[in-house]
């Protein structure tokens, strides 16, 4: 009996403290998401005025052919990215457990694309790529000499969007390597060395050693680049407003041209089913929580 | 199975030496135990061995190959870590078979091979285990069979029991001999216990600062130490030294006068050319001198009378009595025949034929190896 009772106050102590939580999560993302889902049921207007429209805004959405655009687009940018950054971070995560002069700032430097401020280094790409003055047209045309023409590889929304996913990895591939390292270290020396007289190199040691003890920070890297890179905005708004993936896309909707704040909810509310359906799935069959 | 030859090894970090020229050669089907206290030099000689560690200077010969520039993949050994290194993703079975595998085995045998080894440590109902789900004695075992499971020249074990409990490491410590009498490998035994070196080691190798001490069978290790730090490392509770003064024929401390002659295998000129010398006396050759046991004829006893007990262990079957001789603190240990008590004066016999001597300087042994 005095068990259960400690059990409850237990218990009551628990929701005590965990209510602010509740209540600050409630106001900035619960609320938000039920006001969406309301929005996309109305026409609503600039001056706020709203009139009911019932799935209407869903149904021009599914025949939007720039829609569907969009999910390609964003299909393409995310296997690109998401793959991109986890495999560049597992070889600078590697390469940087390995011990050699210099590591020390070797493993900060690598750092450094993360932590930039997004909108000085995407000036820094687009001066790059930039047609006449860049440094990439000039090592093609001028000094390799692989073509003749000078191309506008942001200005094309086709190459662009390559451009955008080389962007994305450069950028966001140091948050995969961090968290790649930090359990690479932890890794016990001795399996290594099991592995090692159990008759395998060193891409065998890698292969049944390294990956299978990386698994589940891989499989949570991939996740987390999954959750950020379906809803990356200013990355890709800012380097090439012409690479509509879906978040650009809605933006257009939302705010640019012609103001379709209904439309634009509507397309949240089935990203954020899709995106809720994909990572259930995920974590129960990939990271078996 | 292949001999193991280590020529003129040497070992450092930097400036700091870790082994020092050691020679030492395991035959074909021999058990060696290394054993030492911590840091001088066994485990880092065994990772030689395996690959793990590169040799700073010598060479290292397994069977006819030589290994030195060998990564430790293409040596064909197989090794029980201190903390087991079982892949933690992978079952007993495949724990088990992984090396085997990979060393090109075809089904059949490894089949065979994984029936032998899981009912030889008794593993059969854990096969499909992951290591976490296993206590400490089983995960062992799966260490174990990983090791035996492979066809490999030398088998290397570093310090594979210190991880589990006393009972726990005295079981599996018979185990292994038994193994060894089945398997007849050829083995590189890494241990800090001296019970471990004694019981396993067709030979046992004492090491110290990275030099080796002695290298010989148990029994030659226990009787005939090469010098004082032998003597007292190995046997439990440690060898008893007491300094004495040589004059003539006659080793004196305290108020005893011990007959030199009666010392085996004594060379009294060596004796003359020392002022002092260092007598050893294992405490389990001290007796009770109350007591009317057998003797042989062969006996030479010397009793020290007047000996104050200051505590008495009882350990069951032995008791362990403290008391000074010489000015040193001294330990006996007699059986549970004799009944003496704490602050008891009493008087200790000692079979002459098992009392040692050693130079006071070099602390090297003075007496000539007889028969063990």
């Amino acid at each position: 009996m005095a068990s259960s009772i400690l059990i409850k106050n237990e218990a009551r102590l628990g929701l005590k403290l965990v209510a602010p939580a509740i209540g600050i999560i409630g106001l900035l993302v619960i609320y938000p998401i039920f006001f969406n889902v309301y929005l996309s049921f109305f026409d609503v207007q600039l001056n706020g005025s709203k009139t009911f429209i019932g799935l209407d805004n869903y149904s021009d959405l599914l025949a939007n052919p720039r829609y569907y655009h969009s999910i390609g687009v964003s299909i393409i940018y995310l296997l690109g990215t998401v793959i991109g950054t986890t495999v560049l971070g597992l070889a600078a995560a590697v390469l940087m457990n390995q011990e050699f002069h210099f590591r020390n700032i070797a493993r900060g430097l690598i750092l450094l694309p993360y932590f930039a401020p997004v909108i000085s280094v995407v000036f820094g790409w687009q001066f790059i790529f930039d047609p006449v003055n860049g440094i990439y047209n000039h090592v093609v045309v001028d000094v390799l000499h692989l073509t003749d023409t000078r191309e506008n590889l942001i200005g094309n929304p086709d190459s662009a969007l390559f451009v955008v996913i080389l962007f994305d990895i450069w950028k966001h591939f140091p948050i995969a390597y961090l968290l790649l390292l930090a359990k690479l270290q932890s890794v016990p020396k001795d399996l290594y060395e099991a592995a090692a007289i159990d008759g395998q190199n060193a891409w065998g040691r890698f292969w049944h050693v390294t990956l299978p003890e990386l698994k589940f920070v891989i499989a949570t890297v991939v996740l987390l680049r999954i959750i950020w890179n379906l809803n990356r905005f200013e990355d890709v708004y800012l380097l090439a407003p012409n690479v509509e993936t879906l978040p650009i896309f809605t933006y257009y909707q939302a705010f640019a041209g012609i103001v379709d704040q209904g439309g634009a909810a509507a397309i949240s509310v089935i990203q954020l089913l899709v995106l809720v359906g994909l990572i259930w799935l995920y974590v129960r069959k990939v990271l078996k929580w | 199975m292949s001999s193991v030859i280590l020529r003129n090894v040497n070992k450092s970090y930097g400036n700091l030496p870790i082994v020092k020229n050691l020679n030492l050669e395991v035959k074909d089907g021999e058990f060696v135990v290394l054993v030492g206290p911590s840091g001088c030099g066994k485990s880092t000689t065994l990772r030689m061995v395996a690959g793990l560690e590169d040799i700073t200077q010598g060479d290292i010969q397994i069977g006819d190959r030589a290994i030195n520039d060998l990564p430790p993949h293409k040596r064909n050994i197989a090794m029980v870590f201190q903390n087991y290194a079982l892949y933690p993703h992978m079952s007993v079975r495949e724990n088990i078979v992984f090396g085997l595998k990979k060393s090109g085995a075809d089904a059949e045998t490894i089949k065979t091979k994984l029936a032998d080894v899981s009912e030889m440590l008794k593993l059969d109902e854990y096969l499909d285990r992951k290591p976490a789900d296993l206590s400490g004695g089983q995960r062992q075992r799966v260490a174990m069979g990983r090791a035996l499971a492979r066809d490999a020249d030398v088998y290397l074990f570093d310090e594979p029991l210190s991880n589990l409990d006393a009972k726990l490491r005295h079981h599996m410590r018979t185990e292994i001999a038994r193994i060894q009498h089945q398997y007849n490998m050829t083995a590189i035994y890494v241990t800090h216990d001296q019970i471990e070196a004694m019981t396993l080691g067709d030979r046992v190798v004492v090491m110290r600062d990275g030099i080796v001490e002695q290298v010989g069978s148990p029994m030659e290790i226990y009787l005939q130490p090469a010098n004082t730090f032998v003597a007292t490392f190995i046997g439990s509770p440690a060898m008893n030294l007491f300094e004495a003064k040589v004059d003539g024929e006659e080793l004196v401390f305290d108020k005893y006068r011990i007959p030199a002659t009666s010392i085996a295998n004594v060379d009294l000129n060596v004796l003359a050319s020392h002022d002092t010398v260092l007598v050893g006396i294992r405490p389990d050759f001290f007796e009770d001198s109350a007591l009317s046991l057998q003797r042989s004829p062969s006996d030479n006893l010397f009793a020290f009378d007047d000996i104050q007990v200051d505590l008495v262990e009882n350990l069951g079957f032995d008791k362990e009595i403290m008391f000074t001789l010489g000015g040193e603190n001294a330990k006996a240990r007699l059986d549970l025949r004799s009944h003496v008590q704490r602050q008891e004066t009493i008087s200790l016999s000692v079979d002459l034929n098992r009392v040692l001597l050693f130079d006071t300087s070099t602390q090297g042994m003075l007496i000539n190896a007889g028969e063990v």
